[in-house]
Parts: C-alpha cells; sequence; structure tokens
C-alpha cells in the first residue's frame, strides 16, 4: 500500500512537471510558428526601421521604436528600482528592529498585492494631473511609466534583495564585526556576499517590469516614438500587443506580426537572462579556482 | 449514485439546449451598448431565448458570421472588398441593415478657447503637420497639442482614419487610447488634448467643437450636415435561409425588433442617432 502511494505520488508530480515542460515548449513552438510568415514577408525591416502602422493600406511593421520604448523604460525603471530596493532591504536586515522589519514586511507584502490595473488606475489619475502640473505636455508619458512600475515592482525587488542578503551566512558579518569593522563596511561585505543572488533578483526584476502590460497600456501614452524627454509618451511592445490583438483579423500579417512581437520579448528575455546566469558561472569559478 | 446523477444532469443540459432557442450576436465595440439594451428588452418578449453577445470588434463579428458562429453580425463598418470577394467564394449572402448613425464629435478641454475647427485643420493636427494650438488661432495658447486617438482595433479609429485623415499617416505622437471613456476622462483632466469620440459618448466634462460651422447633434448627423459620421450596421447572413428573408424564426423576431420604433428608441437611449422613427405612425 505504502509502494503503492509512493508510486502514485511520484507519477503525479512526473507527470505535472512534464506538463509544465511541455507547456512551456507548446509556448516557444507557437510564437516561433506564428511569428514566421512576418518574419518571412517583413524581412529584418522590423528591427530596422521604427515606423508602425500596421492597419494602413500599405502597412509597415517596424518594431525598431518599441523595441526600444521597452529598453528604456526596463533600463530607467531598474535603475530607479533596484537601489531604492536595496537600501531597503539592507535597512531592514542590518538596522531595524523586529518591529520595523514587520511593518516593512506587512508594507511590501500589502503594496504586492496590488493589481497590476489598479497600479495603472493610480497613474491616470494620481500621477498623469501631477505631470501636467510640474510642466509636462502629456499626463502620459515615460515618467508616468517608470513612477507606476517602481511602486509596483518595488515591493517585488525589496523581498527578493532581502531574501538574496539573507542568503549570507550570518558568521560572515558578525566575523567582520568582531574584528571591529563599522557596521557600512559590514553591510558592504553582505552585499558582496549575496552579489550573484543579487545579480539573479535583478534579472527577475528586468524581466518583471519588461513583460508587465497593464501598467504600461494604461500610463505609457500609447505612442510608437523615440523619446527625446522623460516627458514624451511612448509605447513599449506589450502594450502594442495587448492593444491591437483583440481585433486583428485571424492569420493576417498583421497578427503574425504581434507573436513576432512577443517572440521579441522573449528573445531579450532570454538574451539578458543567460547573460546574467554565464556571468555568474564565470564569477563563481573564479572564486573557488 | 454518482454516475446516474450525473447522467440526469448531462440529460437536462442537453434537453434544456434543444429546448431553448439560442441567439449569437457578436461584433462591433461601438454597437454594443445599443446591442446590450435590445437583448435586455427582447428578452422581455422571449424569456426562454439565451442569448449570447460579444463585443469584440466588426471584424470579429463579420469572421464569426463566415464560420457560422454568430447568427448576427454588429459592424461599425461596411464590409471590406476582401470579404465581399470571400462571401461570394464560399456562396455567403451577407446583407447589411444600417440600424443607427454614429456621429464623431471632436473634443477638447473646456478652458481651451477654441469652437470652430475644419476638417483641414483637423487633419493636419493627426498627421502632424500641426503640432501647437497658436499655429490654428495666434489668440490660441502657445502650448503643443496632446492627440489623443482610440487605438487601431477601435471602429472609431477606421472612421476617424477614413473621413478625416483620407488614409494619410497619423504623426508617431499620437497617443493611443484604449476606450472612448479614457479619452474623454484625459481631455478632462488636460487642457491642451484634443480627441475625438462617438457622439453618444461626449459629456458634459468636456467641449464639442463644431466641424466646418456645424455642430454635431441628432439631426446634424442624420441629415448628413454634420460631416464626420457613419452607419452602423447589423449584418445578417441571409445563405443560412436558404438566400431568401428570414420571416418567422428568432433571428427574424430580433430583426423586426431592433428596426420597430421599440427598438429603435434603445439606440436613441443609448447615444446614437436612431435610422428609422422612434415613435409608432399610428
Amino acid at each position: 500500500m505504502k509502494r503503492f502511494l509512493n508510486f502514485l505520488f511520484s507519477s503525479v508530480v512526473v507527470l505535472v512537471s512534464i506538463c509544465v515542460i511541455a507547456a512551456l515548449i507548446g509556448i516557444f513552438a507557437m510564437l516561433i510558428h506564428e511569428s514566421l510568415p512576418a518574419l518571412k514577408k517583413i524581412g529584418w525591416e522590423f528591427i530596422a526601421s521604427g515606423a508602425w502602422y500596421p492597419t494602413y493600406e500599405d502597412a509597415e511593421f517596424g518594431m525598431l521604436y518599441m523595441i526600444l520604448d521597452s529598453l528604456i523604460l526596463v533600463g530607467l525603471t531598474s535603475v530607479v528600482v533596484f537601489p531604492m530596493g536595496l537600501g531597503i532591504a539592507l535597512y531592514t536586515t542590518e538596522y531595524a528592529n523586529r518591529r520595523e522589519r514587520e511593518i516593512v514586511r506587512s508594507v511590501t507584502e500589502l503594496i504586492s498585492g496590488i493589481p497590476s490595473v489598479v497600479v495603472g488606475l493610480i497613474g491616470v489619475l494620481l500621477i498623469g494631473p501631477l505631470m501636467l502640473k510640474i510642466g509636462a505636455w502629456t499626463p502620459f508619458n515615460l515618467l508616468n511609466a517608470v513612477v507606476s512600475l517602481t511602486v509596483l515592482t518595488l515591493p517585488y525587488a525589496i523581498s527578493l534583495i532581502i531574501e538574496s542578503l539573507q542568503s549570507v551566512s550570518r558568521d560572515l558579518r558578525e566575523a567582520a564585526l568582531a574584528l571591529g569593522s563599522s557596521k557600512i563596511r559590514a553591510s558592504a561585505m553582505a552585499i558582496r556576499g549575496a552579489k550573484h543572488e543579487m545579480l539573479y533578483a535583478l534579472v527577475l526584476i528586468v524581466n518583471r517590469v519588461l513583460g508587465e502590460t497593464m501598467v504600461v497600456l494604461m500610463v505609457a501614452g500609447g505612442a510608437v516614438m523615440l523619446p527625446r524627454s522623460l516627458f514624451d509618451p511612448i509605447r513599449p511592445l506589450t502594450a502594442a500587443i495587448a492593444s491591437e490583438v483583440g481585433e486583428v483579423e485571424l492569420g493576417s500579417l498583421h497578427y503574425s506580426a504581434l507573436f513576432l512581437a512577443g517572440a521579441v520579448l522573449l528573445v531579450i528575455s532570454a538574451v539578458i537572462t543567460v547573460t546574467a546566469e554565464t556571468f555568474i558561472r564565470r564569477g563563481k569559478r573564479w572564486l573557488t579556482g | 449514485m454518482k454516475r446516474t446523477i450525473l447522467s440526469v444532469i448531462l440529460l437536462l443540459a442537453l434537453g434544456f439546449l434543444l429546448m431553448a432557442d439560442t441567439l449569437v450576436i457578436k461584433g462591433s465595440n461601438t454597437v454594443l451598448p445599443i446591442a446590450q439594451r435590445w437583448v435586455e428588452a427582447f428578452k422581455k418578449y422571449y424569456p426562454d431565448l439565451a442569448v449570447t453577445l460579444e463585443g469584440a470588434g466588426s471584424s470579429t463579428g463579420i469572421k464569426a458570421l463566415f464560420n457560422g458562429t454568430a447568427d448576427l453580425a454588429n459592424s461599425s463598418r461596411f464590409l471590406k472588398s476582401s470579404e465581399v470577394e470571400k462571401m461570394h467564394a464560399e456562396g455567403k449572402y451577407f446583407t447589411p441593415i444600417v440600424i443607427a448613425y454614429d456621429g464623431i464629435a471632436v473634443i477638447v478641454n473646456k478652458s481651451l478657447p477654441i469652437n470652430d475647427i475644419s476638417r483641414e485643420t483637423l487633419k493636419k493636427i493627426y498627421t502632424g503637420k500641426i503640432t501647437t494650438w497658436n499655429q490654428i488661432d495666434p489668440s490660441l495658447p502657445k502650448k503643443r497639442i496632446t492627440i489623443y486617438s482610440r487605438n487601431t482595433a477601435s471602429g472609431t479609429f477606421e472612421t476617424w482614419e477614413n473621413k478625416v485623415l483620407d488614409k494619410e499617416r497619423m504623426a508617431p505622437w499620437v497617443q493611443m487610447l484604449e476606450s472612448t471613456q479614457a479619452e474623454v476622462e484625459a481631455i478632462k483632466r488636460n487642457p491642451y488634448a484634443i480627441g475625438y469620440v462617438g457622439y453618444g459618448y461626449v459629456t458634459e466634462d468636456v467641449k464639442v467643437l463644431k466641424v466646418e460651422g456645424v455642430a454635431p447633434s441628432m439631426k446634424t448627423i442624420l441629415s448628413g450636415e454634420y460631416s464626420i459620421s457613419r452607419p452602423l450596421f447589423v449584418f445578417v447572413d441571409l445563405s443560412r435561409f436558404g438566400n431568401t428573408w428570414p420571416e418567422t424564426n428568432v433571428v427574424a423576431k430580433f430583426i423586426k425588433f431592433i428596426v420597430s420604433p421599440e427598438g429603435q428608441k434603445l439606440v436613441e437611449d443609448a447615444g446614437y442617432v436612431p435610422a428609422y422613427p422612434t415613435t409608432s405612425s399610428e
């Protein structure tokens, strides 16, 4: 009986894992299959041109500006989110007493429970009018997207970084302190000890921002252009897909081009992840000799 | 025991499906608020009728008519030439019924001192030849125009493209919004914004501009004086009824209802201009 149960359990686990892997491969396959017609017809123009006029008679499917919009947004948001998250995480792990830690923990948990559409609404109703007040020509722009995405991803970043800091053994820190180094020095030690985990955290944050759709759809402005200032509207790839896939003719070139946009996102994310992983592996080899 | 319960449920469900008439309507989001009112009122006459109503865009509706997953397709545009060809090739016969007119109103913030605009100017704004308000009239503020448009998926966009842009391309900095409500809301909050929405969606919060000296109203839209307007259609596939007009089935009843004074009154309630009289002639 016991053996049977064991067998049952392990087969269920294996089955579920196979399902997950199959789904993942299926997604890849479908993306590639559906985007092939567009790749064949449009050719490399899709990353050489920025003119995105999918519904006009002589349609153009240049994604360059949207790809750059996505990258700019990811870059700026990470530059804001990561140091902020690191600061808060350091404070929580190194300086805060138990009560403060509890407060940070519950607040981040609370905020991370907010659905992205609600964050989008905050961007539309609260940050948008504020943008006009500080001199922007449109309430929905790059800056608004960065701020809204920061609200959305900061709690996620904080808990990831806290986790990576906690992975550094307590001994290391205590040894540093015992040797008479300052608290700042000890924190620096902790950061250095956790740098690989933190790189992982950064990759997760970047992927989260890259894939975020609802918020950018609502507050980024929806204009396919290269921003010259923080106040210019942008349109990341995810927003274009979400906005246009609703009414696109099935099997048309436009439809296929939207899948191609999805594939581009996947490639960007894969490149970032793989680069980071190689970096970490090399670093580890170097450390252990 | 379990099996018996299951089979009873299945039988019941099957019986229910066979007994109840169904009507599936798909298509334009523009027509959706009208269709919702129709379905609600129509169900009072036929309480057993199961109606599915979906607003996913005109093209989706027509596509559903092609593959037989809808009985009626709502559309804010006429058939494209490719669709007409496909229709002939497949031996289908889609008949349009004009059920309403939709004027597209040009709206700006209430504080902006402008009341009238020409189609030429609108075209210049949307294609990017004019970027600040004082280029239109020196007395207007020297501020960059925030230009809003509906996203390319919307029927309103298509009409705007045909009636105002003459198929020229919009400037890259035109901002695509996902819904008409979002557009009204954005223009209410932005003193230098311009946008266009279906006449039925205009609220007190924004200012409607006259186009070529004509303000959009029931009267001017129906008479054609107001130039940015379009008919709204319901398409039915007559090849399913032996290429003749259906007279007795539920589709026939529904069509009769929507063009009746009662159905047309609901068009007016939804904020559009009815295509037929809303009061009985008797």
